[in-house]
C-alpha cells in the first residue's frame, strides 16, 4: 500500500508538472466557453424558438387588410408591433424608410383558404428572425381559421417549445460534461503506460521493490483522480451557470464508476498493445463502438446519467448498482492479466 | 509521406466530428434518440396512445394517477380532457409540454387524414423578398408596444432617399405575387408529407433554402445560423489534415530523420515547405470536395479557405517546432484551435448585422453562400491577418530550425525564449523590436478576441474587469517578450537602454494596432464602434500609455533580475488595465 500511494504521488506530480492537467483544464473551459457559442448555433438547430425569445428583441410589422382579423390581435399578444395601413403601398414606403421590419397582406373578401403575402427584407439574420417570430401568431390565426371552417381541433400547441431546452440540457450537454473527463483519462492512461515500454523506464521500475500491479494501478488511479476533479469543476461551473444537476452525489458516483471502468478499460488495451499509437487507435474505436452498443441496454450508461441528473422518477437500483460494480469487475480482470503479461514479457 | 501520425490528437478531432454527426443526426431525428424513456406519464384508460421512446407511459386510473403524481412517481398525467402537471414542479412542467408537443403533432396528422386539404391547412403565405439600403441593427429593441397605434406619419423623404443606392424592388408590388392555387396546393402536400415522414427536410436542402410558401403548422421556421454552421464544415477537414501534418512533423522530429535532413544542403525554409506542402494540397483537395458537395463557387472557396488553412497550419508547425511529445502536441494544438475555431466563428455570426463580422473569413463563406459580391477591402480585411501570422510562423519556423532547439527538452517557456532569441537579429536591436512587436499584434488580437468569448461564463460586471485585466496581461506580455529575452541573454544591460527598446517595442505594437484598424476602417466606414476608436486625441495617449507600461515591465525586469518578470508583468498590467478601466469610464 505506502509503495502504492509513492507510486501514485509520483504520477500525480508527473501529471501536474508538465502543467498537462492545467493544460487540460484550460482546454475544457475554452471548449465549453467555445460551446456556449456553439451550443446556442446547435440550439438553433434544435429549437429556433427558444434562443430568439431569449434575445429581448421587438419587431415591427405592417399589417395591410382587415384590421379586425383576430391575426392582428395574436402579433400583438407576442409583442411584435403591428402596425395597419390601408394600402399597401403606404406600407411599403414605409418599409423602405426603414420603420417597419415586415409587411403581412392579408387580402380581403376572399372564399375558402386565406392566402396571405409576406414582404420580408433580404438580409438573412433579421429575415430569419421576422419568420421565427411570427411563427406562433400565425399557427394560432391557422387554429382559429380551421375551428371557423368545422375543423375539431384537441391540441393546441403554439409556444410550448422550452421543453426542447430541457431536453438538451439533460440528455446532452450534462452527460457529455459528466463523460468527456473520463474519455481524456482513459487517454492519460494509455499514453502514461506506452510511454513506459517505449522509453524502456518500465524495466527499471519494476526492478524497484513495487509489483507492476502498484504500478498500473498508480497510473490508472491518477488519471482517474484527475478527471474527478474535473467533473466536479463542471458541477461547479454548471450551478454557477443556474442548472442544477438533481442527484449531484449520485451523478458523480457514477460519472467516477464510468471513469474507473474506462481507465481499466485503457490500460488493459495498453498492456496488450504496448506501442502508443495502435493502443489509441485501438482505444477510440473500442470506444465508439462500446458507446454505440450500449445504447439498446436498458438501462444504458447515458440513459441513467440522463435519469439521475434530470431527478426522473423510476430509476432502476439493479441498474445503478451493476454500473457501480462494472468497475470492479473489469479492475479484477486487469490485474489478472497485469500479472500474467508482466510472466510472459520477461 | 506517409500518413502515421499520434492518437491523441486523431482521438479529439475524432470525438468533435462524431459529436457533429451525433448532433446532425438528433437533428434528424428530432430528439427521437436521445432520452430514452426519459419521462415517465400516466395515461387514463381511454386517453390517447403515445408511441415516443422518451416516454414510457403507464396506464392508470384518475384516483391512482393523482396520488402517483404527488408522490413523484409520475411526471405528468393525460386522459380525455387534458394533460395535468404537478404546479410549481419545473420538470412536471416541462414534460406537460413535450407531452402537449407529440399529442398535437400527432393531432394534426388526424386532421390532414380526415379533411380536405384546404379545410385542414387554411392559411397559406407567400413569401416575398423586399430590398433596402441596409441600416446599422435596423432591430428596434425594448421599444413599447404602445407606440404600435399611433397615427401614420408620412413617411420622411429624406430617409427613403437618403441610404447609398435607390431601393430597389425585387418582388413588384403592382403585379400579383401571388402563384397558382395549383402551385399551392402542390406546396402544402409536399410539406404535408415531409411533415409525416417525422424529420426536417434534407439538410443541406434546410440550409440553404426555405420554402416560398408558408404553411404555419407544417413549415418549420427557419435555423437561424444555420449558413455559419455550413461554412464551419468546411475548416473541420481542414483541420483533419493540419493533425496529419503537425503529427507527422513531430515523428520525424523524434526519430531525428528532420536532423538529418539539417546535414544535407537542403535549407530549413525548403524542408518546412516540403513538409506542408502536400498536405496543404490535401487541405485544396479537401475544401474544392467540400465546395463541390455543398454547393459552393470552387475558385472563391480556395481563396477563402486557403488562409484559413495556413492560419491552422502555421499553428500546428510552431506546435510541432517547440514540443517533442504527443502529447503536449495534442495539448497545445486544441487549445490553440479553439482559440482559432473562437476566432472564425464568433465574428461570423455577426454576418448582415454588423460589418466587424468582415474579420472572420468565414463571414466571407457566408456572403458567398447568399449570392453577395465579396468587395476586394472586404477580402484583405478578413485574411491580411491570417497571411500576416503564416509568413511569422514561417520566419520563425526557419529560425529555430537547427539540432539543438529541435531536440533539447525544455520548458515551454525556455523553448519560448530561445525561439525569440534565436529570430530576433542581433545587430538591428532596435528594428528588432519594432517591427517583432508590429507583427505580433495579429495573435494579439486574435486572443483577445478569443477572451471575449471566454469571459462569456462570468457574470456581466465581473465578466469586463477580468477581460480588462487579461487583454492588459496579454498586451503587456507581448510587448516585452523581446525586450525579456535581451535581458536575460544579457544584450542590453543599460538603463537607456531598457528605455529605447521599451519605447521601441511600444511605437511597433501601436503602429500595428493602428494599421489594423486603419484596415478595418476602410471596411467598418458605417460602423459606431470606429468613430469611438478614432475619435480625437486618442492617438497621443494610447501610445504614451503603452510607453510607460513597457518602460516599466522592462525597468522592473533590469533593475530585479529576470527572475522578477513575473512581478514586472504584473506592475504593467496594473497600469496598463487602469487605463483601460478609466478610460470605459469604471474607475473615476
Amino acid at each position: 500500500m505506502r509503495e502504492y500511494l509513492v507510486l501514485l504521488k509520483k504520477e500525480l506530480r508527473s501529471v501536474t508538472k508538465e502543467k498537462t492537467i492545467i493544460l487540460a483544464i484550460i482546454v475544457q473551459f475554452l471548449i465549453a466557453s467555445l460551446s456556449s457559442v456553439i451550443l446556442e448555433g446547435v440550439m438553433t438547430f434544435y429549437d429556433p424558438n427558444s434562443v430568439i425569445w431569449n434575445a429581448n428583441v421587438t419587431i415591427r410589422v405592417g399589417f395591410v387588410g382587415n384590421t379586425d382579423a383576430p391575426l392582428l390581435e395574436y402579433l400583438r399578444d407576442r409583442k411584435i408591433l403591428a402596425r395597419p395601413f390601408s394600402e399597401l403601398a403606404t406600407a411599403e414606403a414605409v418599409f423602405h424608410a426603414g420603420q417597419i421590419d415586415a409587411i403581412l397582406s392579408v387580402p380581403e373578401g376572399q372564399s375558402g383558404p386565406v392566402n396571405m403575402e409576406l414582404f420580408l427584407p433580404k438580409m438573412e439574420i433579421k429575415r430569419t428572425l421576422i419568420l421565427v417570430m411570427l411563427d406562433e401568431p400565425l399557427k394560432r390565426y391557422e387554429d382559429y381559421l380551421r375551428e371557423a371552417n368545422g375543423v375539431l381541433v384537441n391540441y393546441k400547441n403554439f409556444d410550448s417549445k422550452s421543453f426542447s431546452t430541457y431536453e438538451f440540457l439533460y440528455t446532452a450537454l450534462i452527460p457529455i460534461l459528466m463523460l468527456f473527463p473520463a474519455l481524456v483519462a482513459g487517454s492519460i492512461v494509455i499514453d502514461s503506460i506506452s510511454e513506459e515500454f517505449e522509453n524502456k523506464t518500465f524495466d527499471t521500475l519494476i526492478s524497484a521493490p513495487v509489483s507492476a500491479g502498484q504500478v498500473f494501478a498508480a497510473k490508472v488511479s491518477a488519471a482517474a483522480i484527475t478527471a474527478v476533479i474535473q467533473t466536479l469543476m463542471w458541477a461547479g461551473l454548471l450551478k454557477l451557470n443556474g442548472i442544477t444537476i438533481e442527484r449531484l452525489a449520485l451523478v458523480l458516483v457514477l460519472a467516477m464508476s464510468y471513469t474507473v471502468t474506462i481507465s481499466f478499460g485503457a490500460a488493459i488495451i495498453a498492456l496488450f498493445f504496448r506501442d502508443r499509437q495502435r493502443a489509441q487507435f485501438v482505444y477510440s474505436m473500442i470506444l465508439i463502438t462500446t458507446g454505440a452498443a450500449s445504447y439498446f441496454l436498458n438501462p444504458s450508461p447515458l440513459e441513467l446519467l440522463t435519469k439521475l441528473s434530470s431527478g426522473a422518477p423510476n430509476i432502476s437500483a439493479l441498474g445503478f448498482i451493476l454500473y457501480m460494480a462494472l468497475p470492479v469487475a473489469i479492475g479484477l480482470i486487469f490485474f489478472h492479466l497485469s500479472g500474467r503479461r508482466m510472466l510472459t514479457s520477461s | 509521406m506517409r500518413l502515421g501520425f499520434g492518437g491523441r490528437s486523431r482521438f479529439v478531432i475524432l470525438a468533435i466530428v462524431l459529436l457533429a454527426l451525433g448532433a446532425s443526426y438528433i437533428v434528424y431525428h428530432q430528439g427521437m434518440v436521445t432520452g430514452k424513456e426519459l419521462y415517465t406519464v400516466g395515461v387514463s384508460f381511454d386517453g390517447p396512445v403515445i408511441q415516443d421512446p422518451r416516454f414510457q407511459v403507464i396506464r392508470v386510473d384518475p384516483d391512482q394517477a393523482h396520488i402517483m403524481l404527488n408522490q413523484r412517481a409520475l411526471d405528468a398525467y393525460v386522459d380525455g380532457n387534458g394533460i395535468i402537471a404537478r404546479s410549481g414542479d419545473e420538470r412536471s412542467q416541462y414534460v406537460k409540454e413535450a407531452l402537449l408537443s407529440y399529442l398535437a403533432k400527432q393531432d394534426l396528422l388526424r386532421i390532414a387524414e380526415q379533411y380536405e386539404s384546404n379545410r385542414a391547412f387554411p392559411l397559406r403565405i407567400e413569401v416575398v423578398s423586399l430590398e433596402r439600403p441596409e441600416t446599422e441593427l435596423g432591430i428596434v429593441t425594448g421599444q413599447q408596444p404602445s407606440q404600435v397605434t399611433e397615427p401614420e406619419e408620412p413617411p420622411n423623404p429624406e430617409q427613403i432617399s437618403g441610404g447609398e443606392s435607390t431601393p430597389a424592388v425585387s418582388g413588384s408590388l403592382s403585379e400579383p405575387a401571388l402563384s397558382v392555387p395549383d402551385e399551392i396546393d402542390a406546396q402544402v402536400k409536399k410539406q404535408l408529407d415531409t411533415f409525416e415522414k417525422g424529420g426536417l427536410p434534407k439538410l443541406s436542402e434546410a440550409l440553404l433554402s426555405e420554402p416560398d410558401i408558408i404553411i404555419p403548422s407544417l413549415t418549420p421556421p427557419p435555423m437561424p445560423l444555420a449558413q455559419v454552421m455550413l461554412v464551419f464544415s468546411y475548416v473541420v477537414p481542414v483541420l483533419f489534415v493540419a493533425v496529419f501534418f503537425a503529427s507527422s512533423f513531430t515523428e520525424e522530429r523524434v526519430s531525428r530523420r528532420l536532423v538529418i535532413l539539417l546535414s544535407t544542403p537542403v535549407s530549413s525554409l525548403q524542408v518546412i515547405l516540403g513538409k506542408m506542402l502536400p498536405y496543404l494540397v490535401y487541405s485544396w483537395i479537401v475544401i474544392t470536395v467540400m465546395s463541390l458537395a455543398l454547393g459552393g463557387n470552387i475558385p472563391l472557396s480556395l481563396a477563402i479557405f486557403t488562409p484559413v488553412a495556413l492560419l491552422i497550419f502555421s499553428v500546428y508547425m510552431i506546435v510541432a517546432l517547440m514540443y517533442r511529445t504527443f502529447r503536449d502536441l495534442t495539448l497545445f494544438s486544441v487549445l490553440a484551435v479553439s482559440f482559432i475555431m473562437t476566432y472564425l466563428v464568433v465574428p461570423a455570426l455577426l454576418t448582415g448585422v454588423s460589418n466587424l463580422s468582415y474579420i472572420s473569413p468565414l463571414t466571407l463563406a457566408v456572403e458567398m453562400y447568399r449570392g453577395e459580391t465579396i468587395a476586394a477591402k472586404e477580402y484583405f480585411l478578413a485574411t491580411v491577418p491570417l497571411y500576416l501570422i503564416f509568413f511569422q510562423a514561417l520566419f520563425i519556423g526557419t529560425r529555430v530550425f537547427n539540432e539543438e532547439y529541435l531536440m533539447g527538452f525544455k520548458p515551454l517557456r525556455v523553448k519560448m525564449a530561445e525561439a525569440i532569441n534565436l529570430a530576433v537579429d542581433r545587430n538591428h536591436l532596435n528594428l528588432s523590436a519594432f517591427l517583432s512587436n508590429f507583427f505580433l499584434l495579429p495573435i494579439v488580437f486574435i486572443i483577445q478576441l478569443t477572451s471575449i468569448i471566454f469571459v462569456h461564463n462570468i457574470p456581466m460586471p465581473s465578466s469586463l474587469w477580468v477581460l480588462v485585466i487579461i487583454s492588459a496581461v496579454v498586451e503587456e506580455l507581448v510587448k516585452s517578450a523581446v525586450l525579456f529575452v535581451f535581458l536575460k541573454n544579457r544584450i542590453v544591460k543599460t538603463k537607456l537602454g531598457v528605455m529605447r527598446l521599451s519605447a521601441l517595442s511600444a511605437l511597433g505594437f501601436f503602429s500595428g494596432e493602428k494599421l489594423l484598424l486603419l484596415l478595418a476602417l476602410a471596411v467598418l466606414s458605417k460602423s459606431a464602434f470606429t468613430s469611438a476608436v478614432f475619435g480625437g486625441g486618442l492617438w497621443v495617449i494610447p501610445l504614451v500609455l503603452h510607453i510607460v507600461s513597457t518602460g516599466s515591465v522592462g525597468l522592473v525586469t533590469q533593475r530585479l533580475g529576470t527572475k522578477y518578470y513575473p512581478l514586472a508583468i504584473a506592475i504593467g498590467s496594473v497600469i496598463h488595465a487602469a487605463y483601460n478601466l478609466y478610460f470605459i469610464g469604471v474607475l473615476g
